[in-house]
């Protein structure tokens, strides 16, 4: 293997008086990945992105990039560089000279800012623009401008401060394909902080998930959605549908557990899992549930019930079915392949699922 | 709307009231006749003519130039560096300081002029220009405390990390991007200090010695009714300072907090 | 969305701090910055305050300061008639003035706010005419106002009266006229900011509760623009009992202040003890009525259901 860590976050911590923001945070990115920090608002993940980028240093812990420490060493003078969340375009340049800003921090020969701000423009579609001045672009062209004016000083890592946030859904949804070209064509490392699990998912190589300033887990998006380490994880990215269980027996990686409804059956321990006990939480996801009027065959667990709600999004439906037994009613998603509606509140269905969709999160701290 | 509606009205009434001192000053400034009163007899341009050859005049406007010039740059750079610190920083003391630096615009200007005079004096410092500007200062600096902060206020502190992000030291990024952004600020600031000095009276009436500003001669000018008709086209091209100096400070206060949308 | 603390230290770059004479912390750099201001009012508020109570706490005798400590100005101050006197009319002027000015200027505030179309435009027609020199404007009401002036002048021409009125000029009615006047876009200006402030859907609940039109103004307008009358009455009340140049310019005999007092204890009379004294008291006059205001104006605004 060829590849090198081109940041290593070690132990990093930051305290803002009794305040800790981020808290021993460890991790190695990788030289050409996409990777993004997610988590909910005030978890530390901007915190930890403004240590790489220089703006605030660390209370313990290094920062190294590129093998080099970090340590005193000021943003202008670091291998990154940074989209703001609210783009940070100045008012009073117009967008060549918001682009050529950082080149000519540089001493580079003028004809040679033209020409690398004329490719970086065209990089991100926005050819022959330079003129134009800043209070008359669009979000999504400020969004655009942002990005070349921090590629064209060709930095080491790219670092994204929620950089789709000020757009709307279309654009939104449009700029992260854009992104993801841009980032996979140039190679460059880029470092994303996020709130949208959706954002983080289309975009990134690996995604690291932040609580409460700790990093929880560290994962490809298919492994985070398939093996979440815990509860927490498994709630915030996607939906889930957690059921106690007991533990009956273990066999290597296969355990035997008993929930209620869907009775007996054995599931494979994830791996990404730190504790287990007697009492374990188990999660399903609403689409792995096969949801019919009469009991469905060849399913490893089954469980009868009620329909309580029905919601139509369009794309699928979703059932929130009373089990007894269960406070929570659990949630099936069916996909609207016939355009239509098979049950209404008040119907008896069956659920059906495979063992291989229980996904094992842990020990259940409500229970045990 | 097919009617005024009667607060339209009051609203049109009002606007005569506001106006009607203001307005009048110069009517009466043409006016072919040392009594201010109705009928105006007829037009003439011979009271701007004659203030010409006053030399006190000239010397008391050169007085308030120059006081109006120094207690505006001191002003507005005190004023500059405090709404910076209000704005980007959070302090111990920073409500009291700011509360503090509001407190000129509210004490009754007869006790900041005895307070300050009484002060100057036991401090060696007799009326005079000197004084005058020190007063003017004091009176000026929450005008430029306000207006900077809304200056810095409209401005993201993202833009200076981006600077620096892009390579920038300090001083470079004040230079390249803090200053260009907040410069209609500074302009218009500098604009309302120096109006606010050069209309001012109390303080320099009671600090200005033997010195007098523009007002302050006025003030002497003003009981003399032979003088009545000097002293109205004087106080008419004052009317039209201070409006046309204001209405570009409010310009530039315009093109600062557009600017940073 | 945003995790960042409240406000975005800087102080992990070496650089800023360096440049700032190693000043590391965002405190001690809000400190800096903010400390020639505060220093410089600060001194100018406190310095001459000592330097006040120390003269007032001196005599004045015919040529020189007699420096020995004593009360006696103000037992002179209080115990004359005509300090009392102006002292109380001062107040009263002021309070006057102050009704005058926010009651003429709330329909104002309240046109601009909520129902003018160019609140820009409205808002700089009504603060142009105050750029222009406080004391030329009372010398045009003066104008205005007095026997053969602008006033009586017009309304004799088109006939409205046979004989100049009196009551114009040289009284409290013009000091209170010219002031309220003067102080226009002080009261208009906070009173709008709060108006300004008000959401739309507050009304419209008010309204969908069942209030009438007055009922919305009375219960929900208004009291929510109670702060910002607070701060135009403050505004106006505290300069204008120690206002100099309109007493002297239109007050005539019946309408000086106090601070004409003052002026001739520092200049005709040269007795700066006196004037020191008669300006502390003013001072705290103006506090003590200051004070008694706000919290009634506060507790008034709080018993409104």
């Amino acid at each position: 293997m060829t590849e090198t860590n081109i940041i290593q976050l070690q132990g990093i911590e930051k305290r803002f008086g009794k305040f800790v923001a981020v808290s021993d945070l460890s991790l190695d990115l990788r030289e050409g990945e996409f990777f993004s920090l997610l988590g909910p608002s005030g978890c530390g993940k901007t915190t930890a992105l403004r240590m790489i980028a220089g703006f605030q240093e660390p209370t313990e812990g290094k920062v190294l990039i590129d093998g080099q420490d970090m340590e005193g060493m000021p943003a202008n003078k670091r291998p990154t560089n940074m989209v703001f969340q609210s783009y940070a375009i100045f008012p009073h340049l117009n967008v060549g000279n918001n682009v050529a800003y950082g080149l000519r921090n540089r001493g580079i020969s003028k004809s040679e800012i033209d020409t690398r701000v004329k490719e970086a423009l065209e990089m991100v579609e926005l050819g022959g623009l330079e003129a134009r001045g800043a209070n008359e672009l669009s979000g999504g062209q400020r969004q655009r401008v942002a990005l070349a004016r921090a590629l064209v000083m060709r930095p080491k890592v790219l670092l994204l401060d929620e950089p789709l946030s000020a757009l709307d859904k279309k654009l939104r949804e449009q700029m992260q394909f854009e992104m993801r070209h841009l980032q996979q064509s140039l190679g460059i490392t880029f470092v994303m902080v996020t709130h949208d699990q959706y954002e983080a998912m289309t975009m990134s190589d690996r995604i690291g998930v932040m609580f409460d300033g700790r990093l929880v887990q560290v994962d490809t998006p298919q492994t985070l959605y398939a093996k979440p380490g815990s509860r927490e994880v498994a709630s915030f990215i996607g939906e889930m549908n957690f059921l106690p269980a007991e533990v009956t027996a273990e066999t290597g990686d296969t355990f035997s557990i008993s929930t209620p409804g869907f009775g007996a059956m054995k599931i494979e321990a994830n791996p990404n899992v730190a504790r287990h006990g007697r009492h374990i939480s188990v999660g399903i996801r609403p689409e792995q549930l096969e949801i019919a009027r009469h009991k469905p065959d060849g399913y490893d667990g089954t469980v009868q019930g009620v329909v309580r709600d029905v919601a139509f999004y369009g794309e699928n439906v979703h059932y929130h079915v009373g089990v007894e037994g269960l406070d929570k009613p659990i949630a099936a998603s069916v996909p609207n392949y016939f355009h239509t509606v098979d049950h209404a509140p008040g119907d008896k269905v069956w659920l059906g699922v495979q063992a291989a969709s229980v996904i094992d999160l842990g020990e259940d701290k409500q229970t045990s | 709307m097919t009617r005024p509606s009667g607060l339209v009205m009051y609203a049109i009434f009002y606007l005569a009231f506001l106006y009607l001192p203001v307005l009048l000053l110069p009517l009466f400034s043409f006016n072919d006749g040392t009594i201010v009163a109705f009928p105006i007899k007829g037009w003439t341009l011979e009271w701007y003519r004659q203030l010409g050859g006053q030399d006190t005049l000239l010397q008391a406007l050169v007085n308030s130039l120059f006081v109006g010039f120094v207690s505006a740059v001191m002003a507005t750079s005190m004023g500059l560096f405090a709404a910076r610190a209000y704005v980007r920083y959070r302090f111990r003391g920073q409500e009291a300081s700011e509360a503090l630096v509001m407190l000129p615009l509210v004490i009754p200007g007869i006790i900041v002029a005895s307070s300050m005079l009484v002060l100057f004096i036991s401090m060696g410092l007799k009326p005079s220009l000197t004084a005058v500007m020190l007063g003017h200062t004091f009176l000026a600096l929450p005008f430029s405390v306000s207006i900077m902060k809304s200056a810095f206020d409209d401005f993201d502190v993202s833009l200076e990390e981006a600077a620096y992000d892009l390579g920038s030291g300090v001083v470079e990024t004040f230079r390249r991007v803090t200053l260009p952004i907040v410069a209609p600020g500074i302009v218009s600031s500098l604009l309302v200090t120096f109006t606010v000095s050069f209309d001012e009276f109390v303080l320099a009436f009671f600090l200005s010695g033997n010195q007098p500003t523009l007002p302050v001669y006025i003030w002497s000018q003003i009981r003399f009714p032979a003088k009545l008709p000097n002293t109205l086209a004087l106080g008419s091209l004052l009317l039209l300072a201070s409006v046309l100096l204001l209405v570009v400070a409010e310009y530039f206060r315009r093109r600062s907090t557009k600017s940073t949308l | 969305m945003d995790d960042r603390p409240l406000s975005y230290p800087l102080e992990g770059t070496r650089a800023w701090g360096k440049s700032l004479a190693g000043l590391r912390s965002e405190k001690a750099k809000g400190l800096a910055l903010s400390a020639p201001a505060t220093v410089y009012v600060g001194f100018l508020v406190a310095a001459p305050l000592v330097i006040l109570v120390a003269y007032s706490l001196w005599t004045q005798t015919y040529v020189s300061i007699d420096r020995t400590l004593t009360l006696a100005n103000y037992r002179e101050a209080l115990t004359d008639p005509l300090v009392r006197h102006l002292m109380i009319r001062s107040i009263l002027i002021a309070a006057a003035v102050t009704l005058a000015t926010v009651a003429l200027a709330y329909p104002i505030a309240y046109f601009i706010a909520l129902k003018a179309q160019r609140k820009t435009l409205w808002l700089l027609l009504i603060t142009i005419p105050f750029w222009s020199s406080y004391l030329l404007r009372v010398f045009a009401w003066k104008l205005i106002l007095g026997f053969n002036g602008v006033m009586n002048s017009a309304l004799l021409g088109v006939g409205l009266i046979s004989d100049p009125l009196t009551f114009l000029l040289y009284n409290e009615f013009s000091v209170v006229l010219t002031l309220a006047h003067a102080w226009a876009p002080f009261a208009i200006l906070p009173i709008y900011v709060s108006l300004q402030k008000i959401d739309p859907s507050l009304l419209e609940a008010a309204n969908d509760l069942g209030s009438g039109k007055v009922q919305q103004f009375l219960r929900v307008t208004l009291p929510l623009t109670i702060p910002g009358i607070i701060a135009a009455c403050l505004i106006i009340f505290i300069p204008t009992v120690g206002d100099y140049v309109t007493p002297s310019l239109v007050g005539g005999s019946d309408g000086k202040m106090i601070a004409n007092l003052i002026q001739v204890q520092f200049g005709a009379a040269n007795n700066w003890p006196l004037g020191a004294t008669l300006s502390l008291l003013a001072m705290m006059s103006v506090g003590f009525v200051a004070i008694l205001f706000v919290l009634s104006a506060t507790g008034l605004g709080r018993r409104i259901r």
